[in-house]
């Protein structure tokens, strides 16, 4: 029997934890976005060696499972951070870095791969010709990205960027794998507690519709208002 | 007050432009003809240093470059007293007509909004884009886009205008449009370098024709000597087949 009473309790618990998993998922998506933006502008200003780097992270990260990448970033990084520490001639304990911070490196790791390949699609779609263009008529390189490039790729790169967020959203719940707990997490903790699983999940995916509804209209919103042309 | 000598490029194995010797007078409207592929629009973008020759010289009143010691201040001087109207036009799809026509003299030459504006009115004025000034590139038909490009390079007031075969992607009841008004543009006196298939149109505006062949220039002249008694074989061969199809 499905228990009806019992939604209300399981989405005040589950609703506890909405704001860390937005705020977890939007700092990912930032720190994501923006070392993907590096990977892209070494790969098209082909700076040698660097790109090579990032053509190889690229294959790693996107061909690992994110799970994969979050135990070896659980298991590797404090260790590594205890090395790196003891070269400067400090002794921490890096097994005490909290498990959150752990997942949020495993994932912008993972992520930044994917990002870098949207914001290169993005920058694909620009014709370059207006470029040409803007050169021919004394503008430099800054003032043509500033001017005509950057304004019309990021615009382009909203309804993947989007995507990507919730994609971000969602891989947060392989954090549980490290005892992270998100939505996902909530439910399942939730349910432990008192066996109705099954309407724990059903309000888990009403709590995750609902923000990702919120996140699609908003970025629909946002590429109508600034795409004026 | 142009002149590039020797001028050299290639892509890979194929040699693009072969040894290219090309000058201009102030005033002079030239026209550059010639069969595809043999470097016209190369030669064009070389001036403006869009395309980078891998040998020769220019030298552009008192500013003087070897190609193969590129210098972006001397690169800087050159496009700032050039420029371009492109075959695909190539207007910034973000900005509106008006916008296009203002952008290089605030950011370029630092102008103030108001003075920029009122150029960009005058230029718009002049191609008969007025009414479409606050439209956006996405709304306008080809001839219309490319009147908005000739704008834009009349706007900054450059020495030279190179024309890049400006009517050779527009729907043929769209180029008549676009033709009287580099008509316009030619005959008020501006130094201005065509690259065009439009045999006809050349012939009527220019003071010279250059004829280019395999990547070199093959023949110039004055358009009768070119187009009524020409001389080079090849040019006569070529002038033949042009006007067959058109």
């Amino acid at each position: 029997m499905f228990n009806f009473g019992i939604l209300l309790p399981d989405l005040l618990s589950i609703l506890t934890v909405v704001p860390r998993t937005i705020a977890m998922a939007v700092t990912i998506f930032v720190f994501a976005t923006i070392l993907g933006s590096v990977f892209t502008l070494i790969e098209h200003r082909r700076i040698p060696v660097l790109r090579e780097l990032v053509i190889a992270y690229k294959v790693f990260f996107k061909g690992v499972p994110m799970v994969i990448a979050i135990f070896l970033a659980y298991f590797g990084l404090p260790p590594a951070f205890e090395f790196i520490a003891s070269l400067v001639g400090l002794e921490i304990n890096g097994y005490a870095t909290p498990s959150w911070v752990l997942l949020i490196i495993a994932l912008v790791g993972c992520l930044a791969a994917f990002q870098a390949e949207v914001i290169k699609g993005a920058l694909n779609s620009f014709d370059t010709g207006q470029a040409d263009a803007a050169h021919s008529l004394g503008y430099t390189n800054i003032q043509m990205s500033r001017r005509i490039l950057l304004p019309q790729i990021v615009v382009a790169a909203i309804p993947d960027l989007a995507t990507s967020l919730m994609v971000t959203m969602k891989a947060l719940s392989l954090g549980f794998a490290i005892s992270v707990v998100d939505i996902f997490a909530q439910a399942q903790l939730t349910a432990a507690l008192n066996y109705y699983y099954l309407e724990a999940f059903v309000v888990a995916v009403v709590v995750y519709m609902t923000i990702s509804y919120t996140i699609t209209r908003g970025a629909d919103m946002l590429e109508r208002s600034l795409r004026v042309w | 007050m142009l002149e590039l000598k020797n001028l050299k490029l290639s892509y890979g194995t194929s040699q693009i432009l072969n040894g290219v010797n090309f000058s201009v007078k102030r005033g002079d409207v030239v026209s550059i003809i010639g069969p595809s592929g043999t470097g016209k629009t190369t030669l064009l973008k070389c001036i403006n240093y869009l395309v980078k020759p891998t040998s020769g010289t220019i030298d552009f009143d008192q500013i003087r470059m070897d190609y193969a010691r590129p210098d972006k201040a001397t690169i800087q001087a050159i496009r700032l007293r050039t420029a371009m109207v492109f075959q695909q036009f190539n207007v910034f799809k973000n900005m509106t007509v008006l916008q296009n026509v203002m952008d290089p003299l605030v950011v370029v030459q630092r102008k103030s909004q108001d003075e920029a504006r009122e150029i960009a009115l005058m230029e718009l004025d002049r191609v008969g884009l007025s009414a479409k000034k606050d439209q956006y590139p996405a709304q306008l038909s080809g001839g219309q886009l490319q009147r908005t490009g000739i704008a834009r390079a009349l706007a900054v007031r450059p020495d030279v205008m190179l024309f890049d075969e400006p009517t050779s992607s527009l729907d043929p009841e769209l180029v008549g449009e676009v033709l009287k008004v580099i008509k316009d543009v030619t005959s008020s006196g501006i130094t201005s370098i065509l690259v065009t298939h439009e045999m006809q149109f050349a012939k009527n505006i220019s003071n010279r024709i250059v004829f280019m062949d395999a990547g070199v220039v093959a023949a110039e002249g004055s358009p009768s000597e070119m187009f009524d008694a020409p001389a080079n074989p090849r040019l006569a061969q070529f002038l033949s087949t042009e006007l067959e199809t058109q």
